[in-house]
């Protein structure tokens, strides 16, 4: 294969040659690249601003809410409301030790916090220490409630973000200062900057977190809790775990174990698989659409291809007269249709990436929004870029072939 | 001998057999200026391909300064077209988009030349046959005893042991005609090169030493022509 600084050009004045030709054939390739890489990133940037949402949260969560139960058990009618309580969370710590968290949580809503003349709609939620392994704390400020608060029930707090934002606006370390929520002053000595958008019973960046003991006596809640948030030892799957912890409640609450309606449990390892799974779809369409359009465009490619090599029968038989060899004629077809393929598809990859910028400039100009990279990688485009050539290659191969059967003497025979 | 040609067959089969050449026996020493000359159907073009490699023959032996030419792989047969032979056509047979010191240029790219080495010998070729002038033109920009110049640089660039010219002057005028044998003529004159014609303009062949006549197939009367007088009206001039 003879190959020089001509062998380019003659390439580059061939496909200058058919202006429009090559234009409209490229546009196919141009296309399908773009696709592929602008949904490829799209994709991925969706993905990070959906599961932004559950960011803080242990993946194989379980969450206990207790309902009105909805089947006839052991004399009870059904529509019956029952409570979880404290002597919920010991059993199951004592019975399943496949359990690595079991922590109660209650909830107040509609409460109005007060610092100085500015105030915050908040909802208070009382915790135990160890709730952060349920919904991880992004602290900014300050420490988390700890064991010692639970015991001496102080009264201190430790406020999310929007809190802080409403009720401190010109910024620094609120830790020490009193803020009034009710009748009750509390201490902050932490500020809690997590994000997610789960809600148990309100959101993170809305809550004033307190010492459990403590809001049970303020807010009168007896014995009784509104959540119990469990987490499993790692390896362990959650929705494993689920008919175990029915049994256990139900025969203590008197309820039909099969009763779903009755103890709900929100488990996030399927929210996640569900999300993730969602994804996967989302992917193989992607996938499909973007492959079968650059499929598209490079059979284009490949037949623009066979219509240039009919069209140049008689140059290419005046090439071999005078000793070009079958590879000669070879290289330069597939040469040209990579050309073609890989002019054409740098175009897309460049153009979607820009896009994809823009679109991550867009998505930043919000501060509500998480942060999500939609841009594709590095190594995505360079693997791209080989797929093009490699495209260019197939295309090529059929005109190529066809240009290889055409005999020197066809050159004269032509006219 | 330069040609050695013994016993050529060659058959067409494209539904119904043809046999076109039946038997041809033929020698070309070097140095020689021959016209192949028949009536249309003769052979003449078979013969030619065969000559330049750019046919296969059934039968006999067909030899090139010794070597013998047969069953050669692609590649053999462009490698040993590209350095033995040059090729002139009747229609030219320039490539459209390249200028006239790229065509004769390309022969060379596919011998593998560098790229300034074949420019500037294209240049002294065209130099030679009077085109430096004509070097960045496109082929439809020129005349066609322009173009047939340009064709002929190209031919002879390899330096080849052969030039075949397969009708040079059939698309031309009678003036050029006259020029383009004249040109031929002192090729063969003052470079000993061994030009083959086709033809079948008497004309044509009386400006070549040898005639061989050719005839359905066969080889007939074979003419010394060195003295130009090979027929009643074409002593003066190339008739059309």
């Amino acid at each position: 294969m003879r190959f020089d600084v001509d062998s380019f050009r003659e390439i580059a004045d061939s496909l200058v040659r058919n202006k429009s030709r090559s234009l409209l054939t490229g546009f196919g390739v141009f296309w399908g690249i773009f696709m592929l890489l602008f949904l490829m990133g799209g994709g991925q940037g969706l993905k990070q601003l959906i599961f932004s949402n559950f960011e803080g949260f242990a993946t194989n969560t379980g969450i206990l809410i207790s309902s009105q139960t909805t089947l006839p058990y052991k004399g009870f009618k059904e529509g019956r409301y029952w409570r979880l309580n404290y002597m919920d969370v010991e059993r199951l710590k004592q019975m399943m030790p496949e359990l690595e968290t079991v922590t109660p949580v209650i909830n107040t809503g509609g409460r109005e916090a007060i610092f100085g003349t500015n105030t915050s709609s908040v909802s208070v939620r009382g915790i135990y220490a160890d709730y952060d392994r349920i919904e991880e704390p992004r602290i900014k400020y300050g420490r988390y409630i700890n064991e010692t608060d639970i015991l001496q029930e102080r009264k201190v707090c430790v406020i999310g973000k929007r809190i802080y934002n409403e009720l401190f606006p010109d910024g620094g370390d609120p830790c020490g200062e009193f803020i009034q929520v009710g009748p009750v002053f509390y201490q902050i000595v932490g500020v809690d900057f997590s994000s997610g958008n789960i809600s148990i019973g309100g959101r993170a960046d809305q809550t004033v977190f307190v010492p459990l003991p403590l809001a049970q006596k303020i807010y009168n809640r007896g014995a009784n809790v509104d959540l119990i948030c469990t987490a499993a030892k790692s390896g362990i799957r959650m929705s494993e775990q689920e008919p175990r912890m029915r049994e256990i409640l139900s025969r203590q609450h008197l309820f039909d174990p099969k009763d779903k309606q009755a103890l709900v449990i929100i488990n996030t390892e399927q929210m996640f698989a569900l999300v993730d799974n969602l994804f996967r779809g989302v992917n193989f369409l992607i996938w499909l659409v973007g492959l079968g359009t650059i499929l598209a465009g490079v059979i284009g490619v490949s037949n623009i291809m066979m219509v240039t090599v009919k069209e140049r029968t008689t140059e290419i038989g005046i090439r071999r007269a005078i000793g070009a060899t079958p590879r000669d004629i070879l290289s330069q077809i597939i040469l040209e249709s990579i050309a073609l393929t890989l002019v054409a598809g740098s175009f897309g990859i460049v153009f979607s990436v820009q896009l994809l910028r823009l679109l991550e400039t867009i998505v930043k100009m919000n501060p509500d929004n998480p942060a999500a990279s939609f841009q594709i990688g590095f190594w995505t485009a360079i693997i791209a870029a080989l797929l093009l050539t490699a495209l260019g290659v197939v295309a090529g191969l059929a005109p190529a072939s066809r240009a290889m059967s055409i005999k020197p003497v066809d050159a004269m025979r032509d006219e | 001998m330069l040609i050695e040609l013994k016993d050529v067959n060659k058959t067409y089969n494209n539904g119904q057999p043809l046999h076109v050449l039946k038997g041809i026996n033929l020698d070309i020493d070097r140095g020689e200026f021959v016209s192949i000359m028949g009536a249309s159907g003769s052979g003449k073009s078979t013969l030619l391909n065969i000559l330049g490699i750019l046919d296969n023959y059934d039968t006999g032996e067909y030899y090139i300064d010794g070597k013998l030419i047969k069953n050669l792989s692609e590649k053999q047969a462009a490698d040993y077209r590209n350095r033995m032979i040059g090729f002139i056509f009747q229609s030219y047979n320039l490539i459209g988009f390249k200028t006239a010191v790229e065509n004769v240029e390309l022969p060379l790219f596919y011998q593998g030349v560098a790229r300034k080495k074949r420019h500037q010998m294209a240049m002294e070729y065209l130099d030679r046959l009077g085109l430096a002038d004509w070097a960045t033109h496109y082929p439809n920009e020129m005349s066609g005893g322009q173009k047939q110049r340009v064709a002929i640089a190209r031919a002879l660039i390899t330096r080849p042991q052969i030039v075949l010219a397969d009708e040079p002057t059939g698309a031309l005028d009678s003036k050029t005609s006259v020029e383009i044998m004249e040109l031929l003529q002192q090729l063969n004159r003052e470079e000993q090169m061994t030009i083959i014609v086709v033809t079948h303009e008497s004309g044509v062949a009386n400006a070549t030493n040898k005639i061989v006549h050719i005839k359905d197939g066969i080889i007939g009367q074979i003419e010394d022509n060195r003295e130009h007088q090979a027929s009643a009206f074409g002593t003066t001039t190339i008739m059309k």
